[in-house]
């Protein structure tokens, strides 16, 4: 995004033959243009001129790492100062690069968008929540069987996930702790996170299998997601907790994508549920035989009494239904 | 099909987040409204007999729906079913409240019985 066009069409003249066909460019002159054109399409990285004649660059980064938290997003000036470089990066920046002044200049800031595009955190010892999702990092550690404290952090919060021999023990964000503070934490967006070697916490405060605690933090996750952008563009200090009825685990199964049993927590008739997985599996295809609508992600059915959340993967497929607690008291 | 279950879907036909929906009462009484051409009417019919054909073998005691959630990378379909064997199918786009949807549910599951 660049208010000067000859130099938008000079960047996209040189980074395309540079990418060999692997870049996708889309030039737009002001803030406008450039949050209607994000609104429509899906973007990897977007690099921002912070020194335009009607804008303040830096305000806009501001706007569009509160949008776009995943986004990846670059400035570029013609006069670069310490300060206004702390500025962008305090700002949601990864990169604060000096327009360039030769063609040499253009090919080295190529370079440094192209790792940027191409960069992954390594192992997730210190990560930012980009490429590498934080459910991803704790599916990891639970299969695993490892024992570790994550620590998840943005502007807004900090928070910590325990994890002890592969089974998620306790959270705590704020004043919350519990399967709650676990759900708030995996419903953050942005941030970075550390893996901490493990220490035992003070109480143990998350009972049952992490499957399902990660389905149903996707769950209020999503549902979050879909609220009113009123309701959730204005960042809290300490956001109120998200509130869920409490429920009870009334049978587990997971399961290989074969169908041997890999755990059974109070489920009658495994051979039946694994039957049923693998049914939901097929039906899921069929569906997407009719409307391709993307890799399947779950079932949720809702019952009299409850609810009951199915997963299937290649390698593992799920089974979880919960009744309310009262009714189970 | 009773007309007052027509008109409630017509009338919540393009409700936010709603790509496409149907109810459907038997193989040749469907009705299907798409807000979207990404589902179109024919693929909310198809959709719908699919489930409504899958849903006595997939589903049993205690799994018995009163609605179920398709949720796909790109979409979610959901499906209602009334006890008088009405079937209401829902294709949303991902980030469609659920809220909505359950409201629609509860709605259709209200309504009078088909007479």
């Amino acid at each position: 995004m660049d208010d000067d066009p000859v130099f938008l069409q000079l960047v996209a003249d040189l980074f395309t033959p540079l990418s060999q066909g692997s870049w996708q460019i889309h030039r737009v002159g002001s803030a406008d243009a450039a949050l209607n054109f994000l609104k429509e399409h899906p973007v990897d990285l977007i690099v921002v001129d912070i020194n335009m004649s009607v804008l303040d660059g830096v305000q806009f980064l501001r706007i569009l790492h509160r949008l776009y938290p995943d986004l990846k997003k670059v400035t570029l000036t013609g006069f670069a100062t310490e300060e206004k470089r702390n500025e962008c990066l305090a700002n949601g920046a990864e990169l604060f690069i000096e327009k360039p002044r030769a063609a040499d200049g253009h090919r080295s800031i190529f370079v440094m968008l192209d790792e940027l595009l191409n960069w992954a955190p390594k192992d997730g010892f210190q990560g930012m929540l980009r490429k590498v999702g934080l459910a991803d990092v704790i599916q990891m550690e639970c299969l695993g069987r490892n024992s570790s404290v994550l620590e998840i952090s943005n502007r807004q919060m900090r928070g910590r996930i325990y994890i002890q021999d592969g089974n998620i023990v306790h959270a705590a964000v704020g004043g919350v702790v519990g399967e709650k503070a676990f759900q708030k934490i995996l419903c953050i967006t942005g941030g970075s996170f550390q893996l901490l070697p493990f220490e035992s916490p003070a109480q143990r405060t998350v009972e049952g299998p992490w499957e399902f605690l990660l389905m149903e933090a996707a769950r209020v996750r999503d549902e979050a997601a879909s609220l009113p952008s009123a309701e959730t563009e204005t960042p809290a200090e300490e956001p109120e907790p998200i509130a869920g009825p409490a429920v009870r685990v009334a049978e587990t199964l997971i399961c290989s994508g074969r169908g041997e049993t890999l755990h059974n927590h109070q489920c009658a008739d495994p051979g039946a549920r694994v039957a049923f997985l693998k049914d939901v599996s097929q039906q899921a295809e069929r569906l997407l035989q009719t409307l391709p609508l993307g890799k399947f992600d779950r079932l949720e059915i809702h019952l009299a009494d409850g609810r009951a959340i199915v997963q299937t993967r290649a390698d593992r497929m799920v089974f979880v239904r919960v009744t309310p607690e009262l009714a189970a008291a | 099909m009773n007309e007052a279950f027509t008109q409630w879907l017509a009338a919540h036909a393009t409700a936010p987040g709603l790509l496409a929906c149907g109810i459907r009462a038997s193989e040749i009484s469907c009705v299907c409204h798409a807000a979207s051409e990404k589902c179109p009417a024919e693929k909310m019919e198809k959709i719908l007999h699919q489930l409504a054909v899958a849903q006595p073998w997939l589903f049993n005691e205690p799994l018995a729906p009163r609605w179920s959630t398709w949720t796909f990378e790109h979409g979610q379909i959901r499906l209602v079913n009334r006890p008088d064997g009405l079937l209401l199918g829902m294709v949303a786009a991902p980030d469609a409240a659920a809220q909505n949807l359950d409201q629609l549910a509860e709605e259709f599951l209200a309504l009078p019985p088909a007479g």
